[in-house]
């Protein structure tokens, strides 16, 4: 069932979706070499709860954390450990905040880089491999119309992402309506799944988490001892990038920008 | 936070239960308890013991699932 928000509901995301988004900005650019993952957990919370929202990852039954972070080889659910980020390190960050009774979620994937480097414009295939993540989402947010299918926005990730590129889209993993609930009805895979016309069309009113999951090798993961952790199987890097967008009579609107 | 996919399998309907559910028992040799999915329900179309169907599966309870279609 495709719960539809109101556009009462619609706004109370949006100021959600703002403190979500200035947070993580936040954490995000204070991401440098000989930061810990706990560190970034304990900002993070600091920043939402200075805002006014709740950390909505720790709804969760069984996640104690703010924040998801995954690095390097790790796909998804890293559960904050005391290790200091280093140089060249490639960072995913997923945070959600519960404000008013709805949830959002985001992700961003950003290098780790001391002053120094920044300032050197050099790019590797590293940085190509994010800025084809951030190409996919963005072009796949502009497919979430009314009248569209959700089929749409999968060709458009995994064209971007597999076909033109040669990396792949994680599979058993999927972006998801948002809500009341964190995860929710339609169902966003980063690929192509049966036809098109048969996954389900875009109305308004619809709120939907679109994901790049993507890895440099192969889609197969492996879970960690702890329950949580998803790695590559080949040990490839791996990008997450995740926006919540509610579809509205105008085109798509992103209440985590 | 990612959301795991579900999944479908094939399998073989074992029984048929009261109120169009059924137990199936999977390629890779689990039963599970199936209900009729919404669109084969408004269809009309049957399941016998002994059909081949297509199942959906969430890989957060590997005990239910959801029948989706019924392979010739």
């Amino acid at each position: 069932m495709i719960n539809i928000k109101t556009q009462q509901e619609i706004e109370i995301m949006k100021t959600g979706g703002k403190i979500l988004s200035e947070s993580l900005w936040e954490v995000m650019s204070s991401i440098k070499p000989g930061v810990s993952e706990l560190e970034l957990d304990a900002l993070a919370e600091k920043l939402i709860l200075q805002k006014g929202g709740e950390p909505g990852f720790k709804k969760v039954p069984g996640y104690k954390h703010t924040i998801c972070i995954s690095t390097n080889d790790v796909v998804v659910h890293g559960i904050p450990t005391d290790y200091r980020l280093k140089e060249g390190d490639i960072v995913g960050i997923d945070c959600g905040v519960f404000y008013k009774g709805f949830h959002t979620d985001m992700s961003e994937t950003v290098r780790v880089k001391s002053q120094i480097s920044s300032l050197k414009s050099q790019k590797d295939e590293v940085d190509k491999f994010l800025e084809i993540g951030e190409k996919a989402l963005n072009e796949s947010i502009k497919q979430a119309k009314i009248g569209n299918h959700v089929g749409d926005i999968s060709k458009t990730i995994q064209t971007i992402v597999e076909v033109q590129n040669g990396y792949s889209v994680v599979r058993s993993l999927v972006g998801h309506g948002v809500g009341k609930d964190l995860h929710e009805d339609p169902e966003v895979p980063g690929y192509v799944q049966g036809r098109i016309e048969r996954s389900p069309q875009l109305e308004e009113g619809m709120v939907i988490a679109v994901e790049v999951i993507y890895n440099t090798g192969g889609p197969d993961l492996t879970l960690d001892d702890d329950g949580w952790t998803l790695r590559t199987k080949d040990k490839s890097l791996s990008g997450l990038f995740e926006r919540t967008i509610a579809i509205t009579k105008n085109g798509s609107l992103t209440l985590t920008p | 936070m990612a959301h795991q996919g579900s999944i479908e399998i094939d399998g073989v309907v074992k029984e048929s239960l009261p109120n169009t559910l059924f137990r199936v028992e999977l390629e890779n040799g689990s039963i599970v308890l199936c209900h009729l999915s919404g669109k084969m329900r408004m269809h009309f179309i049957k399941i016998l013991p002994g059909d081949k169907v297509r199942v959906e599966m969430t890989p957060y309870d590997k005990t239910k699932g959801r029948i989706t279609y019924r392979n010739k």
